[in-house]
């Protein structure tokens, strides 16, 4: 069986941060990059499978720049056979929609049994890339998967719905989860494991080689950002002085007021 | 990145007299057993925290003659011009930061045992010491007055020669200033006792002259306790503790002001288990509120939230922050509210194992958060600094992430590993501290004297601080709920392995009474458990309940207390003669025997089990073990040893050509998992490790410098040349 699974490098914000002024973004500065939490789950999700099906193979792919590689050596080292990353300058701060249809080209041509996906990247938390990535492949999909079991060539699964309701889907495969955390409890890789990994293959890829330049790209987005601004903050206050008493019968001033 | 402003008021100014204290920082005197005879220890540790920001640092008490002389516990001393020498090292270094030195000058009474010296202390009455064991002082005449205040000001001219800012004349903890003041041990009928005026008068005296002599140079200084706990018999705040602060405040430029007295001085120097931050506020804090002073006030209460600080501020209570405790938890307390990063600072936990070591009498202070405190010269370490390990390029292995494993891993990663793996089984790291942080609740309900049975949760700071520091740390991984094998450790991939495991609760009763078993003692039975089985709450508890506590430390009477306070009928039995032996020297044991004899927990000292049954426990005495007793119980809990969990070491050690196939180099074993100690022994294990990672052989601690005399010509280089060689903490500039 052949499991690709489409990660992404996240930025983590530092408590303390800029936005930028010459374009819509953070000051790179306050970021620091790790694998996104949710990839953790639908990587291990990946590897056992793999482990309980002989001569399986787990692709790892994620459409990012320089960073994001140390994200895909470590998931060569928690076990994944291979990584690809995909990167050309025009896909900077490209959307969810964009990513999926760049990631399509790739997946293609994997020829992959099973597509798992993070339910959402914790950065952007579109929860949009796996979607959109299913429909330019189409293939069947479920999102938000809790729990996988694989036999004869189809997957049943537990879909989380709200309020504590599940469904229980029952696949054939190819098909594309997004996978929930939780589903399992992530490996870690040791030392050797992670040494290992540097002799891997990582195969770095352009839009040229997947077929696609930027205009294709662009033309699968939905949105752009076009500005970036912190929210104001303190509008909206009113600042009571005075005695405990005065304060007191301010505020239930205001709340009779509110109230009508 | 930049200070808060909100901390602003805690980075100015204020005048002592004579002097300015640069920030409102202020390390109060507290004891660390070096005194004036181990000046490199004096003098760096003190001049680490000067570094760190704090605006004044004290010595200890000082005494000003050998009949004040307190062997076996370490006190400063100038009595002569070579104490002058010893102590002005101090006083240069901290200069050398910016800093004010104090000097708290001291004569103890009764309460100085003068075992040394040889001498016979003085005292306002003949009133022997209530914990010395026959102590008494010699009555003073009036000539013996006039003596003892020419003490005072001889050493206060010597300190001034030294080099120090602050003189102190010391009174509180029930010296011999507020000897005099105190009805408690003045019962004197001539000027100096009796009426209010006359038993000030000593003190007042004391003051004036010190004053006289080196009042223009430097800033004078009273510690005073402004209520010592003891009702009208003795010093009371709403009497003569105002009226004391009012009648001589135009004598002094700083008021310390303290609670409590020298017998049960863990009413000051409060334990965490007992007592909360900013505790003696109610008693020290009504000085400055009611207005009976205008000279600036300092106070304590192991204050370490710079929240709070900023609070007792604004709110009048002190003008200054005062520490001992807080201090030694982080010398850079001040330099990290300063630089913006107040999540790094490493909040003292109260255990008072600080003073405990003090208390016993010649060893060093040390400190479960900081293993570094007293390390700063005779090892040169330095609790912020850690220079790049020679063998950086090595990976690291630390298995089990408890006080020793945590702190190894932190040190480890500060020193620049190339990458460290701290694995735990647990669900989280922390190890024993976990559980242990649980302990020391009753019910909570009752005060106790002044304090209530709070519990060990500040003990969580040290995971806490332990915790942020890991995150921070880009080259350590924590990886938990993973249980590593011998096969694990070795296809790791680690070129060093550090075991960490830990230790366990004997399960079936052996002891260090008997070296033996105990006959019928079986923890797998349902009936009978560990201590932290207790915690954990893994097996049902019967009404009776029977605790046998060999350790001589908090566990045992922590699960009492805590079995008692759920409404349980305990009865706590002890080989040694009192329970707890070892909190007598952290200050928690009288708060600790009020709270076990408040819930009815019936004590059995030199009392020892030798067979279990069901529903019973056979008892002797061990000075006469014909004489038997049983006590009829439900449930019995086990504290009488632990064993380490040093398997995993034994095995990978035992094949070593296994290890170099497999690419380890070493394997170092530390904590409880090498012998089971107190939990500032294992962190100092872990720290001590890998600040000697890349020594020739890490598993054998460096020597150390040791400040004891040697004999024939010699120079400060025989002592500590080594330091120059240390790259972590700058070298004594000597004059």
């Amino acid at each position: 069986m052949k499991i690709v699974v489409p990660v992404k490098q996240v930025a983590v914000l530092d408590e303390e941060f800029d936005v930028l002024e010459d374009r819509p973004g953070v000051d790179p500065d306050a970021l620091d990059w790790e694998l996104n939490e949710w990839d953790e789950f639908s990587l291990e999700t990946a590897l056992q499978l793999a482990e309980a099906e002989g001569g399986s193979e787990v692709v790892v792919i994620t459409v990012g720049a320089e960073e994001a590689e140390d994200g895909l050596r470590s998931c060569l080292a928690k076990g994944a056979d291979r990584a690809q990353r995909i990167w050309d300058d025009s896909l900077e701060d490209v959307d969810p929609l964009a990513v999926a249809r760049v990631l399509a080209a790739a997946v293609e041509r994997e020829s992959a049994d099973l597509v798992l996906c993070g339910v959402q990247s914790s950065d952007g938390v579109h929860s949009a890339t796996g979607i959109a990535l299913a429909a330019h492949l189409d293939l069947p999909r479920v999102a938000v998967v809790k729990g996988l079991e694989y036999s004869g060539g189809a997957a049943t699964v537990e879909r989380e719905l709200e309020g504590g309701l599940v469904e229980n889907l029952r696949v054939q495969l190819p098909a594309l989860f997004t996978i929930q955390t939780g589903i399992n409890e992530p490996r870690y890789a040791n030392l050797r494991a992670i040494k290992q990994a540097k002799e891997k293959q990582l195969d770095v890829v352009s839009l040229g080689d997947l077929g696609l330049d930027a205009q294709a790209v662009d033309s699968a987005a939905s949105s752009r950002v076009r500005s970036m601004a912190p929210p104001d903050t303190g509008g909206g206050a009113e600042m009571l002085d005075g005695s405990a008493e005065a304060v007191a019968g301010r505020i239930a001033e205001i709340v009779k007021e509110r109230m009508g | 990145m930049a200070r808060d402003p909100k901390y602003d008021i805690l980075f100015e100014p204020i005048q002592l007299g004579p002097k300015t204290l640069k920030n409102r920082f202020y390390q109060v005197p507290h004891c660390i057993g070096a005194g004036s005879e181990k000046p490199g220890f004096q003098a760096y540790h003190r001049g680490v925290k000067a570094e760190g920001g704090w605006g004044a640092l004290c010595t200890e008490y000082c005494s000003i003659h050998p009949e004040s002389d307190d062997t076996m516990r370490v006190s400063a001393r100038i009595w002569d011009d070579d104490d002058v020498r010893n102590l002005a090292v101090m006083c240069d270094r901290l200069h050398s930061f910016d800093a004010l030195a104090g000097i708290e000058l001291w004569y103890g009474g009764p309460h100085a045992p003068c075992m040394e010296s040889r001498h016979v202390p003085r005292g306002p009455s003949q009133i022997p010491s209530d914990f010395e064991v026959n102590t008494h002082p010699r009555y003073m005449d009036a000539d013996d007055i006039k003596l003892v205040q020419q003490m005072y000001v001889d050493a206060a001219i010597r300190a001034r020669e030294a080099g120090f800012d602050i003189v102190y004349v010391y009174g509180a903890h029930s010296y011999l200033p507020l000897q005099f003041l105190s009805p408690f041990y003045n019962k004197r009928t001539d000027e100096y006792g009796g009426s209010f005026e006359n038993r000030a008068r000593f003190w007042k005296e004391c003051l004036e002259q010190v004053r006289e002599a080196v009042g223009d140079d430097c800033a004078i200084a009273s510690r005073f306790a402004v209520d010592t706990l003891y009702g009208p018999s003795s010093i009371e705040i709403g009497e003569d503790g105002v009226r004391f602060v009012e009648y001589v405040d135009d004598l002094v430029d700083l008021w310390d002001l303290t609670v409590g007295d020298i017998a049960e001085w863990g009413q000051n120097a409060g334990p965490s288990r007992f007592f909360e931050e900013n505790h003696e506020k109610p008693f020290t804090g009504q000085i400055k509120a009611g207005d009976h002073t205008n000279k600036p006030v300092v106070g304590v209460g192991r204050i370490t939230n710079p929240d709070t600080m900023v609070a007792i501020i604004n709110s009048g209570q002190f003008d200054i922050i005062g520490a001992a405790r807080p201090s030694i938890s982080d010398p850079f307390l001040p330099k990290k509210i300063e630089e913006g990063r107040p999540d790094d600072i490493r909040e003292c936990i109260g255990c008072n194992q600080c003073i405990s070591r003090w208390e016993i009498g010649g060893p060093p202070m040390i400190c479960t958060q900081n293993a570094t405190a007293g390390e700063e010269y005779r090892r040169g370490w330095h609790p912020e600094k850690f220079h790049t390990a020679a063998n950086a390029d090595r990976g690291v292995l630390v298995v089990g992430a408890g006080p020793a494993g945590m702190e190894c891993a932190m040190v480890l990663g500060k020193r620049e590993m190339s990458a460290v793996h701290l694995v735990d089984a647990d669900k989280e790291i922390g190890g024993c501290v976990n559980w242990i942080s649980q302990l020391g609740h009753s019910d909570g309900k009752e005060n106790l004297a002044r304090g209530t049975a709070r519990g060990l949760g500040e003990w969580k700071r040290i995971v806490n601080y332990r915790q942020i520091q890991l995150d921070k740390l880009k080259n350590v991984d924590v990886h938990l709920n993973s249980r590593l094998s011998k096969q694990d450790i070795l296809e790791y991939g680690a070129e060093i392995v550090i075991i960490a495991t830990g230790s366990h609760f004997a399960t079936d009763g052996l002891n260090p009474a008997t070296h033996d078993t105990i006959e019928g003692a079986d923890t797998s039975l349902d009936w009978q458990l560990t201590p932290d089985e207790v915690v954990k709450g893994t097996k049902e508890i019967g009404n009776r309940v029977l605790v046998l506590e060999n350790e001589g430390y908090y566990m045992g009477v922590s699960i009492a207390q805590k079995l008692a306070g759920e409404g349980k009928d305990v009865t706590l039995v002890t080989q040694m003669g009192d329970v707890a032996n070892y909190m007598e020297y952290t200050l928690e044991a009288p708060m600790l025997h009020r709270d076990l004899h408040r819930l009815g927990v019936h004590i059995h000292t030199y009392t020892m089990l030798d067979k279990i049954e069901p529903g019973v426990c056979h008892a002797y005495n061990v000075w006469k073990p014909a004489h038997r007793e049983q006590f009829e119980v439900d449930t019995v809990v086990l504290c009488t040893q632990r064993v380490s969990n040093d398997e995993l070491y034994h095995e990978l050690r035992s094949d070593k050509e296994l290890l170099t196939s497999e690419g380890i180099e070493a394997v170092y074993m530390i904590g409880d998992a090498a012998a089971p100690r107190m939990i500032p022994d294992s962190i100092f294990d872990g720290h001590r490790l890998a600040r000697e990672i890349d020594s020739e052989n890490p598993a054998m601690p460096l020597p150390f410098i040791r400040e004891r005399r040697l004999w024939g010509d010699v120079t400060n280089n025989d002592y500590d040349g080594v330091l120059v060689n240390t790259p972590d903490i700058a070298p004594m500039v000597v004059k």
